[in-house]
């Protein structure tokens, strides 16, 4: 692609990756919630695709990933 | 010729170590064949039978004290390094994380989990079995996981904000519950025969109910399942069955001239309390012309009371006074071991442990010359 056809993403959206309002709403349907832990109060969110990343409780917007639901094996030596 | 035989007083010089202001001589032992000509000292069934002796002092659970008198330093000192790294007890080996959101790091608190003492029925853990740890090769695969071999333990702890709390709490313990883990939140799961041994007081669990493993606040779990395992000392420390097992050697101190008045009360400051006693001289000694004690009749004199609390700090050597009245030693075979047992077994049972894994060496030891031979 070159650089002429590149086209700045407009910022008419709340997010600036849902700036397609019907696309993402009719995703939200069947897209499966992640659920993610505020930085500041530790909360759980649980966040859809093209969802504001955004703490419901606090607004804090840094929001962290949970740890693996996999087992985890360690030699206690 | 007969053998010569030395006298008493002779084998009772031989059996001291000299211990000097700088030096420390007269180390080696030199009771075997060929050092002393003319004297027999081969080693004999019946001789060592008379002449060992066991002395207990002490006999707690988890503290024993006792002398082995008559024994040869090469086999006090084999005795002490089974007793750490040789005797196999049970520690938590494997550590299955499901969830860990605490702070601390789940190798950390692995690492943690495996110091812990654990104790239990002392017949259901001699049932067990102890495996030599597969060295990682394809062909040694991990042993089966059975109910001899494997112990499984889980640590399932939530904190959660205790509502009852006072407003103006400040103790993390009180403002919320789990706040601190402690060895006291392992429980124990019997499996197959372990429901016949480890039962009521037999469970398996830590030795000490509040080592501390981890802190969390509210919102943090931990849930883990662990897996306790046999192994030896010589692996890891965690399977040390003793907090410290050592030995030394009793103290003589052997006074050569008389330390009369305030010389002597100043000797006995020179050593622990009631190793040294303080006596009035008698009239008799007094009496007696070269004794020293000519004209000191009621003075003190200084008395050795009880050498075995000397810890031999050749303190009395530094001053000038005291120069040539005083001859510190230790006896070379008496050996005052002190066990400290980390609470599996108690101190004494894992002495006659260390006598029977020696046993054992000895045997294949045997067998293997006997290989050797055929």
């Amino acid at each position: 692609m070159s650089r002429e056809a590149y086209q700045v993403p407009s910022m008419g959206g709340q997010n600036a990756f849902s700036n397609d309002a019907g696309y993402s709403n009719s995703m939200a349907i069947d897209t499966p919630s992640v659920v993610y832990l505020c930085g500041e109060c530790s909360a759980r969110v649980a966040l859809k695709r093209g969802d504001q990343i955004r703490c419901k409780d606090c607004g804090h917007r840094v929001l962290y990933k949970e740890r693996t639901k996999r087992m985890v094996q360690f030699e206690a030596r | 010729m007969a053998p010569l035989v030395p006298s008493q007083g002779e084998l009772q010089r031989r059996r001291l170590i000299g211990i000097n202001a700088e030096t420390v001589t007269n180390i080696p032992s030199t009771d075997f064949p060929g050092h002393w000509p003319g004297e027999s000292h081969g080693w004999a069934l019946d001789k060592f039978k008379n002449d060992f002796k066991v002395d207990y002092h002490r006999n707690d659970p988890y503290e024993a004290s006792f002398s082995l008198i008559g024994l040869d330093a090469a086999v006090a000192n084999a005795f002490r390094r089974i007793l750490m790294a040789e005797i196999p007890t049970l520690a938590i080996e494997t550590v299955y994380v499901h969830n860990n959101t605490s702070v601390i790091q789940d190798e950390v608190l692995a690492q943690r989990l495996g110091l812990i003492p654990l104790k239990g029925s002392v017949e259901g853990i001699n049932w067990m079995h102890w495996e030599q740890k597969s060295t990682g090769d394809e062909a040694s695969a991990a042993p089966e996981l059975t109910d001899f071999n494997t112990v499984v333990m889980h640590l399932v702890v939530e904190c959660t904000k205790n509502p009852d709390a006072a407003e103006d709490e400040t103790d993390a313990r009180k403002l919320f519950h789990n706040a601190h883990v402690y060895a006291k939140h392992l429980t124990f799961e019997p499996v197959g025969r372990q429901e016949q041994y480890f039962v009521g007081e037999g469970a398996i669990r830590p030795v000490n109910p509040d080592i501390l493993i981890a802190k969390m606040r509210p919102g943090q779990q931990i849930e883990m399942e662990l897996h306790c395992v046999k192994g030896i000392g010589a692996d890891h420390a965690k399977f040390s069955p003793v907090a410290t097992a050592s030995y030394r050697l009793l103290p003589d101190i052997h006074i050569q001239r008389p330390i009369i008045g305030n010389d002597a009360k100043k000797f006995a400051k020179c050593f622990p309390k009631g190793v040294i006693g303080l006596e009035p001289v008698t009239s008799q000694e007094a009496s007696q012309a070269g004794s020293g004690y000519e004209g000191h009749a009621g003075e003190m004199k200084a008395v050795v009371k009880d050498a075995f609390n000397d810890t031999v700090s050749r303190e009395c050597l530094r001053h000038e006074e005291f120069q040539g009245k005083v001859k510190l030693g230790r006896v070379r075979d008496h050996f005052i071991f002190n066990i400290e047992s980390s609470g599996q077994f108690e101190s004494d049972t894992l002495f006659l442990e260390a006598v029977k894994v020696l046993k054992l060496k000895c045997a294949r030891w045997k067998r293997g010359l006997d290989d050797l031979m055929a």
